[in-house]
């Protein structure tokens, strides 16, 4: 059999010939292992091109240019009157002013997420003494612009992408951080304004099951989550730009020294002359790293300040400080939600009792308490 | 109005912190005038907005007395809501334990629980080679020689294992960090640890001890002399260590006022930071003030 032949069979096992477990035996002598070089390395087409780094083509093309409206000071005046007098006066809305039907929740529910900024990393210990270190997120103004029942969603091009052979559910847009109409155009703000709210900067959808839907304008708070319940957390990582083999995928380059000529962050080979005889797609080079869409899974909520509307997050999450996050109840089968959370969202109490504005996990050192003695 | 604020600002930072300013010509007797800098440097000041408002401000002391209040000058990690949530925590654990005013070469004794220690308590006490990070993540490093083999440990300010700090002699060195010390003779590194605190006759001005440390035959760790030391006695190299030195040393450094500006948080920022977070200071000290001074007789 050719070398190829042998490669195949050896690294593709669900092939199955006749006469394969007499190559498998063959393969444990050192004369065949001698042969292949102990060439350990799996090369397959699957992951060919990672991702792109330019928005899709449905996005609007982004034209940075300073704007120049020549508007005279007397109607920028005016502008700014009409923008106070539509958007003053809004109240944060109640519990009990919003119509929401009332739905029980079940294991299977998806509840809406929420949009959060990165603020940075801050040190815990617990009641061990053990240092914790946990990602400080701050849940910002977030209010819900729209739900999409599931017929509809279905419709669009982004819902039939995503239900193709699953049951429809619904979607629920969310946006956060207003900010001033001005820096808009007016097809943007036209989507807030049905709402009756200032326009966002960020928006963001969220799959949720039918029984979970919030009316327009509802905000949504840090006390969407419980303390000591797990959650995912989708950001895009640190951009590194263009990064060279030992950064971006761990190679380990050459000798520092003795002698190395010009080899010491290179990659070196990049394949053999005989199998295929060109360069695979998808081999490992220097290029592009970070700025990646990513999920860090399954991490434990440590404390909630409700006052500051601020979550503290065991681990890390990607993306660096500063940067916009979604959080949502995590999809882990065994950190999932086991009793009811805050459903479909959390309402402050009407009668003025605030609940505690800062909430622990019970396993953890709360500062104004006494030093730990072991 | 402004001018005589700024300029009691200035009379007092120096005075008190002259030896660490590496460009500062003036180099000050430690124990000076010190009426004068209690006047001016004492209490917190009031000082009048231009809409006539007072605006309460710390004591400019507190820049040194508290300096990991001062976050991280990193601009891309900076976030205002986490630093202020941040000084909260800090101060809700001020509030249990005292965290007192220390500088690198005072000898301290730290308390810390340990499970693996007899009496559940171990006890360490040191000279401050080196302090860092800001925030909770602030540190210090003891440093003793126990029974002939030298120690360091890095205590971190806010862990809740630690029961007590206690500073035993309050003094500073002519250097920020005494890492020369792992090179240096024994002696200048051993402190019993049955050591008690001294009381200080003075309490406006910390004094500067300037003594000059003798180092151990070479090898060492670090080329202490591109380091330009001023705690350490000459080191008696050949003249090729000290001309490979000026070749590697960069003069301009002490020109160059976007690194400063990197490296510090500016100072309206501070004295915001400061004036958030001195009242309750303030009321902590005076609080563990009237329990010292009740202390014994309460006891009785």
């Amino acid at each position: 059999m050719s070398t190829v032949g042998l490669l195949r069979t050896l690294f593709n096992p669900k092939i199955l010939p006749s006469n394969v477990t007499q190559l498998q035996s063959l393969n444990r002598s050192p004369f065949l292992l001698g042969f292949l070089f102990n060439h350990e390395q799996v090369r397959n087409m699957s992951r060919v091109k990672r991702r792109n780094t330019h928005p899709g083509y449905w996005l609007p093309l982004k034209n940075v240019q300073k704007k120049d409206d020549k508007i005279s000071a007397d109607n920028l005046r005016f502008v700014r009157e009409v923008i106070q007098d539509k958007y003053k006066n809004k109240s944060p809305l109640k519990g009990s002013e919003l119509q929401i039907e009332k739905t029980e929740w079940d294991p299977k529910t998806k509840r809406s997420g929420v949009i959060a900024r990165n603020i940075g990393r801050q040190q815990m210990w617990d009641k061990d003494g053990n240092k914790i270190v946990c990602t400080v997120l701050h849940v910002l103004d977030n209010h819900v612009i729209r739900y999409i029942p599931p017929e509809e969603y279905v419709k669009t091009s982004r819902g039939a992408i995503h239900f193709k052979n699953k049951t429809p559910l619904g979607c629920l847009v969310v946006g956060a951080e207003a900010t001033n109409p001005e820096k808009f155009t007016r097809q943007y703000c036209n989507l807030f304004s049905e709402v009756g709210l200032l326009p966002k900067k960020t928006l963001s959808r969220f799959i949720i099951t039918p029984n979970a839907a919030l009316p327009p304008c509802t905000p949504i708070t840090a006390g969407h989550f419980l303390v000591g319940q797990a959650v995912d957390v989708y950001g895009k990582t640190v951009d590194h730009g263009f990064q060279g083999v030992v950064k971006r995928w761990g190679f380990k380059g050459g000798p520092a020294s003795h002698g190395a000529t010009k080899f010491h962050r290179r990659g070196g080979t990049i394949g053999t002359g005989r199998d295929k005889a060109r360069v695979w797609p998808g081999t490992k080079m220097p290029g592009h790293m970070g700025s990646e869409r990513r999920y860090n899974r399954g991490l434990m909520i440590m404390r909630i300040n409700m006052k500051y509307n601020v979550i503290y997050v065991k681990g890390t999450v990607p993306g660096p400080t500063n940067s916009i996050v979604r959080i949502f109840d995590t999809l882990l089968p065994l950190r999932k939600l086991k009793e009811a959370p805050p459903h479909p969202t959390y309402f402050p109490p009407e009668d003025g009792t605030q609940k505690e504005e800062d909430i622990w996990d019970s396993s953890l050192h709360v500062y104004g308490s006494p030093s730990i003695s072991v | 109005m402004k001018n005589i604020f700024y300029v009691g600002l200035a009379q007092s930072f120096f005075k008190r912190n002259a030896a660490s300013l590496s460009e500062s010509a003036v180099t000050q007797h430690p124990i000076e005038t010190s009426k004068e800098a209690g006047e001016k440097s004492g209490s917190k000041q009031k000082n009048g907005d231009e809409s006539g408002n007072t605006v309460v401000v710390a004591p400019p002391e507190f820049r040194f007395m508290y300096p990991e209040f001062l976050p991280d000058p990193t601009m891309e990690r900076r976030n205002k809501l986490k630093e202020k949530l941040e000084r909260m925590d800090m101060l809700q654990r001020r509030s249990i334990i005292e965290i007192p005013e220390f500088y690198t070469g005072s000898i301290m004794a730290v308390t810390v629980a340990d499970s693996n220690s007899p009496n559940k308590f171990a006890c360490f006490v040191g000279i401050c080679i080196q302090r860092g990070g800001s925030g909770l993540q602030a540190w210090f490093i003891l440093r003793n020689v126990v029974d002939r083999q030298g120690v360091e440990i890095l205590y971190e300010m806010y862990c809740p294992l630690i029961q007590k700090i206690e500073v035993l002699r309050l003094e500073r060195r002519l250097d920020e960090s005494l890492l020369y010390l792992r090179d240096a003779l024994p002696e200048y590194s051993t402190f019993p640890f049955e050591m008690e605190a001294e009381r200080r006759l003075n309490n406006s001005v910390v004094p500067i001890n300037p003594i000059k440390v003798k180092l151990r035959p070479r090898p060492w760790l670090e080329r202490w002399e591109r380091q330009n030391l001023q705690g350490v006695e000459n080191l008696n190299l050949p003249q090729r260590y000290y001309d490979r030195a000026k070749e590697v040393a960069k003069p301009w450094e002490k020109y160059d006022l976007m690194l400063q500006y990197r490296k510090t948080i500016p100072a309206e920022e501070q004295e915001k930071i400061y004036a958030e977070v001195h009242s309750q200071l303030q009321q902590q000290d005076l609080k563990r003030k009237i329990k010292r001074r009740r202390g014994p007789s309460s006891e009785q």
